[in-house]
């Protein structure tokens, strides 16, 4: 049934497909959705370290993960709002 | 399918199981983002696209699973966020620079005036203080630092005195000594085992609360340009 195997595998799978749709994935060429499409990785990784108790490493990633989507995105909306090609 | 090196007794079966499963998920993972930042024109794209080396690395990390794997990755961490941070800004100063243009610091219109930000911010910032003095230790220094950012994000005062800023990392510096003096305590006498860790736990709590606060200052003094 629902052993640890399912969420490690559940979380591996998760990685490996959201990293490949963040790089070759549809409308990559906008960098919002190429941001976005990295949460499903982040998701991924949240639960491989899920399945190994790693809590304060999963909390901390959680804080980290949000800082750096919002950075990058302030870093979009900075470059848009210069005018530089994306 | 079991790792073939020395493995100590108190790790679990189910740890050592997945072991080879999560380095080659790493690897995998690491060998996507590095083909594809090879192979990406953009810069913008590529920094995005660094994010993929870091998770990657992070589950190399996590596939230790112990307590060695999760204070591992508290420092991935904060090195993956300075490093993203840093060329972000190298992006932008380099885009400004080559067009030739002056741009505001902060683009968009942030017009904080909502109610929650003159009577919240001093019940928020006490209950996460103390939380976080409870918690002690990296994660401690997290939320208290969340809460004195919040305060001084939500304050109205501009311009710091640069005393201040010079106060804060000093003694920010001076509780990073004691952490390491906390470890050094833990190797030379042992015996002394419970005054090295309270010195390691406060020592990095304060050291994270006061560079929290640190960012706390320097996001007021942008939101409040107008």
């Amino acid at each position: 049934m629902l052993d640890i195997y399912t969420w490690f595998y559940t979380g591996v799978v998760l990685v490996i497909i959201g990293s490949i749709g963040s790089v070759i994935g549809p409308g990559v060429n906008d960098p919002v959705i190429r941001t976005l499409n990295l949460e499903i990785p982040a998701i991924g990784l949240s639960l491989i370290l899920l399945t190994y108790n790693s809590t304060i490493a999963l909390l901390t990633y959680i804080a980290a993960t949000t800082i750096i989507t919002m950075i990058l995105l302030r870093a979009i909306v900075r470059l848009e709002e210069l005018g530089a090609e994306l | 399918m079991t790792a073939t090196v020395l493995v100590p007794n108190v790790v679990s079966p189910v740890v050592v199981g997945l072991f080879l499963p999560a380095v080659f998920t790493g690897i995998i993972v690491g060998l996507i983002g590095l083909l594809s930042i090879s192979y990406q024109k953009n810069d913008l794209h590529a920094l995005i696209l660094t994010d993929i080396v870091g998770i990657g690395m992070l589950i190399i990390v996590a596939s230790v699973g112990t307590d060695l794997a999760e204070s591992l990755v508290l420092p991935g961490l904060v090195v993956e966020l300075a490093e993203i941070m840093a060329i972000s800004e190298i992006l932008m100063s380099r885009e400004i620079r080559k067009q030739g243009k002056t741009v505001d610091l902060m683009p968009m219109p942030l017009n904080l005036d909502m109610e929650v930000l003159t009577t919240a911010p001093i019940f928020f910032a006490i209950i996460l203080v103390a939380y976080g003095a409870f918690l002690s230790g990296f994660t401690g220094g997290a939320i208290a630092g969340g809460g004195i950012l919040f305060y001084v994000i939500t304050r109205l005062a501009r311009g710091v005195p640069a005393n201040i800023w010079e106060g804060l990392a000093g003694a920010s510096g001076i509780a990073w000594c004691l952490w390491l003096v906390g470890f050094l305590i833990f190797f030379v006498a042992p015996d002394y085992w419970l005054l090295a860790l309270f010195l390691s736990a406060f020592g990095v709590f304060i050291k994270v609360t006061f560079k929290a606060s640190l960012v706390g200052v320097m996001g007021r003094e942008e939101f409040k340009k107008e």
